[in-house]
């Protein structure tokens, strides 16, 4: 058996992985289920907002700074390339979407080659401190991580639920013909649908780069498992998103205990077996067509 | 019995000239290049079928690259040393790894069967990379070249005869994608693709046509993978790493989505730019995907979806009908 302190540690990776993975995985849900695209160039500003939190951090010494400068940059970036790009392809279909958003995704990699090289840089954590939960201690980054991921679901709720935007993009996942109808601007809704995920992707990278190195091909790392966490979840569903990022992420801590390299594998195999029940995922819904 | 002549010559001559071409292009070219391209258009036309026809966008292509790769590795580094059994082996290989995930993949919509096809090249990296180090060597990847023995009649363990072996090949893959684009399941492929409620009025599972497509696509990939394993005596986990699973897409979509002949030509194009490119600047990833969105945007026709409707003005006495359609690529 696994002894406690082993446990709780893992437990508290799981999380923190598992934020990671749900701060990203909304950027992806939220695109398909208001705009019909798969941008994977989410990924992108996953590592774009890892570099500027490298960079940042390493000339103002504060790494917090630098997490709200990947964000802001990621959130400029995405701001571009939603402009010049995708505005251009809201209309085609599915795969259409998914081919250029790779293309962005590879280009943008080269991209950040160019400015930064090849070599996985290191990015300090901000704070080294420990405390002990249940007599085991776990570096308090970890829980930081975890409350700022159950923050911005807090704060997504709020907005979907509280705000006439987030009202508007709620009912544009269900019908965007009968929004524009209603007079809204939708295109703008696009925008700041696209700019939010990009936002929030950033801010996982900006996160997640203390506790791994930052490499120009990191977004293609963690590609799978993010595809992991939206396919489980359900494309276009919040809250099956978060359910399967908490999923995703204990089998891959909890499974890294028991046996190392079957810890990549286990979320596929568990993908597949969610798929073979139901091929929408947990919460995606039957059929949207368009 | 010659008017079968003819008709027979009017069927191949598009496929005999075109590898006449590449055959030639062995005087001008060097020779690694060209079976590269060889083995890369084989590679693709699996993806550009599944693309142009069926309607699957596929990035998980990489997976059953190495499938075949690993399937044709395996053979020739622990058990035998003939590299035709080899290749058959990683044929097999594809074919029961396809036929294993088929049935669970195709019955996704086309946007999950993507993300899910991706996945499933990322975990077969994991797979090979870490979890079976033991027999793959990880990183460092299987050496298999003085393994292969010189085999009678067509010698493919040199180069040069691997050449004509490969041409060979191509060939028959070439024949055999214009037979069923020809063929009545083609039209089954297509009808599916644009409309899956009329193919299903009509009779047909449109169930066992994805599947069928997805085998057929998928093992051609996989022969791809154990022709770059015998060729290059080696394989990697590098082949199915993320990082390259937009290749045969993007060669798809450069040649013409589709098309019989695009996936050649987008080899051909894709394979001298790349070396050309990767000479010049060394920062490849900038420049093809840039070169991804911009084919996209300008049109996604690519370079023989373009260059076909001329030739075929050109040669309007003998040719058929336009086999490329252009339905379908907007959102009905």
């Amino acid at each position: 058996m696994m002894d406690t302190q082993l446990l709780i540690s893992g437990i508290l990776f799981g999380l923190s992985i598992g934020s990671i993975y749900f701060l990203m995985a909304i950027g992806l849900s939220l695109c398909f289920g208001l705009m019909r695209i798969i941008s994977l160039d989410q990924l992108l500003y996953y590592s774009v907002g890892a570099y500027i939190t490298y960079s940042l951090s390493l000339a103002t010494g504060n790494i917090w700074l630098g997490v709200l400068g990947g964000v802001g940059v990621a959130g400029i970036v995405s701001f571009a390339v939603e402009r010049l790009i995708f505005r251009r392809i809201y209309e085609r279909e599915l795969t259409f979407s998914m081919i250029t958003s790779f293309g962005i995704l590879i280009g943008g990699i080269g991209v950040i080659k160019f400015f930064w090289g090849v070599v996985p840089r290191p990015v300090p954590v901000p704070t080294l401190a420990q405390v002990g939960i249940l007599g085991t201690e776990v570096p308090v980054y970890r829980l930081i991580v975890v409350a700022i991921a159950v923050l911005v679901y807090a704060g997504i709720w709020l907005f979907l639920n509280r705000t006439i935007i987030g009202k508007a993009i709620r009912a544009g996942i269900e019908n965007v013909e009968h929004v524009e109808g209603l007079g809204i601007n939708v295109s703008r809704l696009f925008t700041i649908t696209f700019i939010i995920a990009g936002t929030l992707s950033g801010l996982a990278g900006g996160l997640h780069a203390p506790l791994i190195m930052v490499d120009p091909s990191m977004g293609l790392e963690v590609l799978a498992f993010v595809f992991m966490v939206v396919i489980i979840g359900g494309l276009g569903s919040i809250k099956g998103t978060l359910i399967s990022a908490f999923i995703v992420g204990q089998v891959v801590s909890l499974g890294s205990l028991i046996y190392a390299p079957l810890a990549q594998m286990a979320p596929f195999a568990i993908m597949l077996l969610i798929l073979l029940i139901k091929p929408t995922g947990l919460y995606g819904s039957a059929l949207l067509k368009r | 019995m010659g008017e079968a002549m003819v008709k027979a010559f009017r069927w191949w001559w598009g496929i005999l000239l075109a590898f006449l071409l590449v055959a030639l292009s062995r005087f001008v070219l060097p020779l690694a290049f060209i079976n590269e391209v060889i083995i890369f258009s084989i590679y693709t036309i699996g993806c550009s079928f599944l693309l142009g026809r069926v309607g699957f966008i596929s990035f998980g292509q990489p997976a059953y690259l190495a499938v075949g790769a690993y399937g044709t590795a395996f053979y020739l580094s622990y058990f035998g040393t003939n590299p035709y059994v080899g290749l058959l082996l990683g044929v097999l290989s594809g074919l029961a790894v396809s036929g294993l995930v088929g049935p669970l993949f195709v019955r996704l919509r086309s946007d999950y069967f993507a993300l899910v096809n991706l996945a499933l090249a990322v975990i077969i990296y994991y797979l090979m990379q870490k979890v079976l180090a033991d027999i793959t060597r990880g990183d460092n990847g299987l050496w298999f070249l003085t393994n292969i023995v010189a085999t009678p009649v067509l010698d493919i363990s040199s180069p040069n005869q691997f050449f004509i072996f490969a041409l060979l090949v191509a060939m028959a893959v070439w024949a055999f994608y214009k037979y069923l684009d020809d063929s009545i399941f083609g039209a089954c492929c297509l009808a599916t693709k644009v409309n899956e409620d009329k193919l299903m009025f009509l009779g047909y599972s449109n169930y066992s046509v994805r599947l069928t497509a997805f085998i057929i696509a998928n093992t051609t990939t996989a022969l791809a993978g154990a022709m770059y394993a015998v060729y290059l005596g080696f394989v990697s986990p590098e082949i199915t790493s993320p990082a390259r699973a937009a290749d045969p897409v993007v060669v798809t979509i450069l040649g013409g989505t589709g098309t019989l002949y695009g996936p050649l030509v987008g080899a051909i194009a894709y394979t001298g730019m790349k070396d050309v490119i990767s000479k010049l600047i060394g920062n490849w990833e900038l420049f093809i995907g840039f070169l991804l969105v911009f084919i996209m945007l300008a049109g996604e026709r690519g370079i023989w979806g373009t260059l076909q409707p001329r030739l075929q003005a050109l040669f309007s006495r003998n040719s058929a009908p336009a086999a490329m359609d252009d339905r379908a690529t907007k959102r009905p």
